[in-house]
């Protein structure tokens, strides 16, 4: 493109002494070439991993794919990488507790078991351990009975809702029955035959009344005919 | 040569390459010098580029880490950046590529979102690392990161290659509220 200024500051750090003194220093020197050898070995595999990569392209063909599935293809190859690796260091866990239980079982084998410390601590171990579980067992049952407790209550709660709930049908029913009762025509002849008895009523307590005033008895001297006139006194009203 | 491929010669024994692509002069030279002075058993060859693609003079070593270095202050310097991004082979974005980001902590200068570099970072899949490269102290350490990462994907250390540390150094992406 345009003017580039390219600056090679290929300003070599060389390693601290370790070319001059090569020649004095024989561990330095094996140091120096066991480094390298790592070194080659590492980029041998790097470039080992690119030409098998680049064997395995076969994809050439299909090479206009829409950008959402290239970022999920991307995705998809990541998390296999993720799960490869996952893989690896569970099999270094696993092969590194084979080699400590094999170097373990050698050490107890050589030594001696009532006095080693290693084993006195593994003993506290096992102790702790089922403490540990007898606990958890307990807090296990205490939990399990207040769950239970939880339960009932929820149960009692939801049996008194529907009791409740049956009250107030119960309530509606005999209100609506009751303003029923009162619109139908039985409840209405039978009031009207109560008004009509209440005036004839009314009107045999007038006749009697003016028939004993007619007849200028003095009845405030005979008690039973006292009773009579004061009986006589009471209205009768619709209720 | 257009496009940078890494791998594509021959590595020199003992040596790892960094190249660090950036629109800002003074920053590179002081980041290339700090990586000189760092104590590091193989050698080191530090080369500086305004902006790919690299001129075709040849004798140069394979390149083993390319790191960008973004300027959030000035837009010139994200441009410069993804101009230069296309001169490089795709194969190179397998752990071998670091943006690095620099005057994040002022942020009335910032004329750069960090959200876009943020996604730059994302599209590309390469790790993006924060450093205020003007503090000695800041510059010091990720000096530091660097080599350490520049010697992972020379292949100087034995067990880790750069594609298991991009595992490990992208693998903290949480979705953006974009993608939710």
């Amino acid at each position: 493109m345009e003017t580039q200024s390219e600056e090679l500051a290929a300003a070599e750090a060389a390693p601290a002494d370790s070319g001059e003194e090569a020649g004095s220093r024989p561990e330095d020197c094996v140091g120096l070439l066991l480094r390298l050898m790592s070194q080659t070995k590492q980029q041998l595999l790097e470039y080992k991993s690119m030409v098998d990569a680049n064997e395995d392209k076969t994809l050439e063909p299909e090479e206009i794919m829409q950008e959402k599935q290239i970022e999920a293809k991307i995705e998809g190859l990541e998390n296999e990488i993720e799960e490869v690796k996952i893989d690896f260091e569970m099999k270094k866990l696993a092969l590194d507790r084979m080699q400590l239980s094999t170097a373990f079982k050698n050490y107890l084998e050589k030594t001696d078991i009532k006095t080693s410390i290693l084993v006195g601590n593994m003993k506290q171990i096992l102790k702790l351990n089922k403490l540990i579980m007898k606990f958890q067992q307990e807090s296990w049952d205490l939990e399990e009975k207040l769950l239970e407790v939880k339960k009932k209550r929820l149960e009692l709660k939801q049996a008194s809702e529907t009791k409740f709930s049956e009250i107030q049908t119960e309530k509606n029913k005999k209100k609506n029955d009751l303003d029923r009762m009162e619109e139908s025509d039985t409840i209405k002849t039978i009031q009207q035959n109560l008004q009509v008895e209440i005036q004839i009523t009314t009107v045999i307590q007038h006749v009697f009344q003016n028939l004993i005033l007619g007849s200028k008895v003095n009845w405030a001297e005979n008690s039973s005919l006292k009773e009579t006139v004061l009986q006589l006194e009471k209205n009768f009203t619709m209720n | 040569m257009s496009v940078l491929r890494p791998l594509d010669q021959l590595p020199s024994l003992n040596t790892a390459a960094v190249l660090l692509v950036g629109a800002e002069d003074a920053l590179l030279q002081q980041l290339a010098e700090s990586m000189i002075k760092e104590d590091c058993p193989s050698e080191l060859k530090v080369h500086l580029a305004n902006s790919l693609p690299l001129p075709s003079s040849g004798n140069r070593p394979r390149i083993d880490l390319i790191v960008f270095v973004i300027n959030l202050h000035s837009k010139y310097s994200l441009q410069n950046v993804e101009k230069s991004l296309h001169h490089v082979d795709a194969t190179f974005f397998l752990g071998k590529v670091v943006f690095l980001t620099t005057g994040a902590g002022r942020e009335h200068h910032c004329s750069v979102h960090l959200s876009t570099v943020e996604r730059l970072a994302r599209t590309y899949r390469s790790p993006l690392l924060f450093c205020d490269l003007e503090k000695e102290a800041f510059r010091a350490a990720m000096v530091q990161r660097l080599v350490r990462l520049l010697l992972v994907c020379a292949g100087h250390v034995p067990g880790v290659s750069a594609l298991n540390l991009l595992s490990l150094l992208c693998s903290s992406d949480s979705p953006t509220p974009e993608d939710l």
